[in-house]
């Protein structure tokens, strides 16, 4: 009984403490760097257009079904502005579909979609969640902005950006059997492992 | 009587009713936000500054929803039972004393007025069980018997024992002290302006805490609407505005106490007084009477947060560990309470002795109690009722060696496949 009393002090201590609520409409936490929330598409801003080329491989793995998108030529691949030779010409994700599953994400080849840190759509009709392209790349170029985005996949650049990697990689790859020639069992495990990743890239 | 005492009978009577809805209102909110804090919660901040209107929102959702009656209840007592309990937690308001001789209705047997109308609340809970013809409403409504019942017994002696002290049955005197003639000497007996009796009687003090709580059915004691057992007890079929007059009596039936407490044990509007030099001494002030009734006010809502803490802070006990607790341990003590004043006064001994000898009691019955009770220790009933279950053949799980009842039975040959 004379422990019981511990309890009192537990429970004030508890009372001391800061409070740990955040009143959701009022206050907004901030969410974290690796949030995931809605999907996004992301911006290019090199070649001033989206990453996406409308392949359709989101569309197609999606369990839900909540995508569309439409490819066109890339009229800036002809003025020799970009590599892309097809580009999204309309892209709708129905976010009221959308489960945050993120293979979108997992399966697209271009880092074209992100998980942003969107989340607070609450609409009240059934249909307003339905986004279109521009609100897509909008969401997506806040998440680019506020995590400090850079595309993680090196095949997304164009054929020569390309050629200049691989040349590079390859003067690497050069100096470093030159280094392991010294260090033969090194060596032996490392080459096959390069070359392998090179081909992925290239297949890619 | 003349018209005029029964005119200002009627505005002290209203006067009372609005206050105490007010107060009311305000422990509501009160509770919440205590229970907030210590949980590291916001509490309710929508409906007004911090939330301050939301007693208010909360009453006007209560009485604007739909009451039902069930269809196989007692419809009259279903209808008159919330009543019952609020009632008497409204009248118990009339005897309590904001100032020297300052009540709605100042009574020479205040002490036996209170014992009696909170034991009315009793009957209206179970009222309210039988009435609803439900099983749980009816389970609670027994519970709500036996732990009010045996617990109102501790109250009662410790509020004898106060009377003992004092020499008297009104509040008055238990407050600013009383002058008797024993024989041919006059003796002043001591009033709680200097020494409040929580000092004097603290082995009292800590039974009436304890009891109170009890009386109230708050947490740690709440097995009459325990949830998580009978459903709300009482109240299960209850909704709108009659529900809402149960949980009003609630926290006035809390609001009593803790003014209890604080006229009984805390002085009431006279302890601590202020300094003479600040306004006198003449306590038929109207300054010193304003002060003294908001001082009794303040005091009560701080032992209100410390119910609201209690609260907070403990799980709800058994019924069986509940009621051996009433009648093993507080009953005896508040009992050896009352010896202890009867002799102290008997012979003549001085107060100090009081505290001197219930102190070191009350800290060797609560090792007592921590010993037998605690977690380990397997209350009486439980025995039984596994005693009593095996006998007629049901699967009794193997607590020694810690097998599930299906296993047992398979060994020893008896009854069926446990699952």
């Amino acid at each position: 009984m004379l422990n019981g009393l511990k309890g009192l002090g537990v429970t004030l201590r508890g009372a001391l403490r800061s409070k740990v609520t955040a009143e959701y409409p009022k206050e907004h936490l901030p969410v974290d760097k690796r949030f995931m929330g809605f999907p996004a598409l992301t911006w290019d801003a090199a070649r001033v257009e989206p990453y996406c080329t409308g392949c359709m491989v989101c569309v197609r793995y999606c369990p839900t079904q909540c995508m569309t998108a439409v490819m066109q030529d890339n009229p800036k691949f002809e003025e020799g502005v970009s590599h892309r030779k097809k580009i999204i010409e309309s892209f709708e994700i129905n976010l009221g579909r959308c489960i945050l599953c993120a293979i979108c994400v997992d399966v697209c080849n271009f880092d074209a979609i992100e998980m942003s840190h969107e989340h607070e759509r609450s609409e009240r009709l059934r249909d307003a969640n339905r986004v279109d392209l521009p609100t897509l790349l909008d969401m997506g170029q806040q998440y680019q902005d506020e995590v400090g985005w850079k595309q993680s996949k090196p095949n997304a650049a164009s054929p020569d950006e390309r050629a200049a990697a691989k040349a590079v990689a390859e003067a690497a790859k050069a100096a470093e059997e030159a280094e392991a020639e010294s260090e033969p069992p090194n060596a032996v495990e490392e080459t096959p492992d390069q070359s392998e990743d090179k081909e992925g890239e290239d297949a890619a | 009587m003349s018209f005029t005492d029964i005119l200002l009978a009627f505005a002290g009577i209203l006067g009372m009713f609005i206050a105490l809805s007010v107060g009311v209102l305000s422990l509501t909110w009160l509770e919440r936000k205590t229970l907030a804090r210590i949980q590291q919660r916001a509490g309710p901040s929508v409906v007004g500054p911090h939330g301050l209107l939301q007693p208010v929102a909360d009453a006007i959702k209560l009485t604007t929803k739909e009451d039902i009656i069930p269809a196989y209840a007692d419809k009259l007592l279903f209808w008159m039972a919330p009543v019952f309990v609020a009632i008497p937690a409204f009248m118990i308001w009339l005897a309590i004393p904001f100032g020297d001789g300052i009540a709605v209705r100042v009574l020479d047997l205040g002490l036996l007025y209170l014992v009696a109308i909170s034991g009315i609340g009793v009957v209206g809970l179970l009222m309210g069980g039988w009435a609803s013809s439900s099983r749980y409403s009816m389970l609670g409504g027994l519970r709500a018997a036996a732990q009010l019942v045996s617990y109102e017994i501790p109250i009662v002696i410790v509020i004898l024992s106060i009377a003992a002290l004092v020499q008297s049955l009104s509040l008055d005197a238990v407050i600013s002290g009383n002058t008797i003639t024993v024989g041919d000497s006059i003796r002043d007996l001591p009033g709680q302006g200097t020494i409040p009796f929580a000092f004097i009687m603290p082995m009292g003090l800590v039974i009436f805490v304890i009891a109170g709580l009890a009386e109230l059915g708050r947490t740690p004691f709440d097995i009459h609407h325990a949830e998580s057992e009978v459903v709300g007890g009482p109240f299960v079929e209850y909704s709108g505005a009659h529900w809402a007059v149960f949980f009003l009596a609630e926290y006035l039936n809390t609001f009593v106490i803790s003014a209890l407490i604080v006229v009984l044990f805390f002085g009431g509007w006279s302890w601590p007084s202020p300094p003479e030099s600040l306004f006198g001494n003449d306590l038929s002030n109207t300054t010193t009477n304003v002060l003294g009734g908001v001082w009794f006010m303040l005091k009560t809502y701080f032992v209100a947060t410390l119910i609201f803490w209690v609260r907070a802070t403990y799980p709800r006990l058994r019924i069986d560990q509940l009621m051996s607790f009433a009648w093993k341990a507080l009953i005896p003590l508040s009992f050896g309470n009352l010896v202890l004043v009867a002799v102290v006064l008997f012979y003549d001994w001085p107060l100090w002795v009081m505290p001197a000898v219930s102190v070191p009691v009350l800290i060797f019955v609560a090792t007592f109690v921590q010993r037998t009770r605690g977690a380990r220790g397997r209350p009486q009933t439980v025995r039984i009722l596994r005693r009593s279950a095996g006998e007629i053949g049901l699967p009794v799980p193997d607590l020694a060696n810690r097998t599930p009842a299906g296993v047992i039975n398979q060994v020893s040959g008896e009854g069926q496949a446990g699952d």
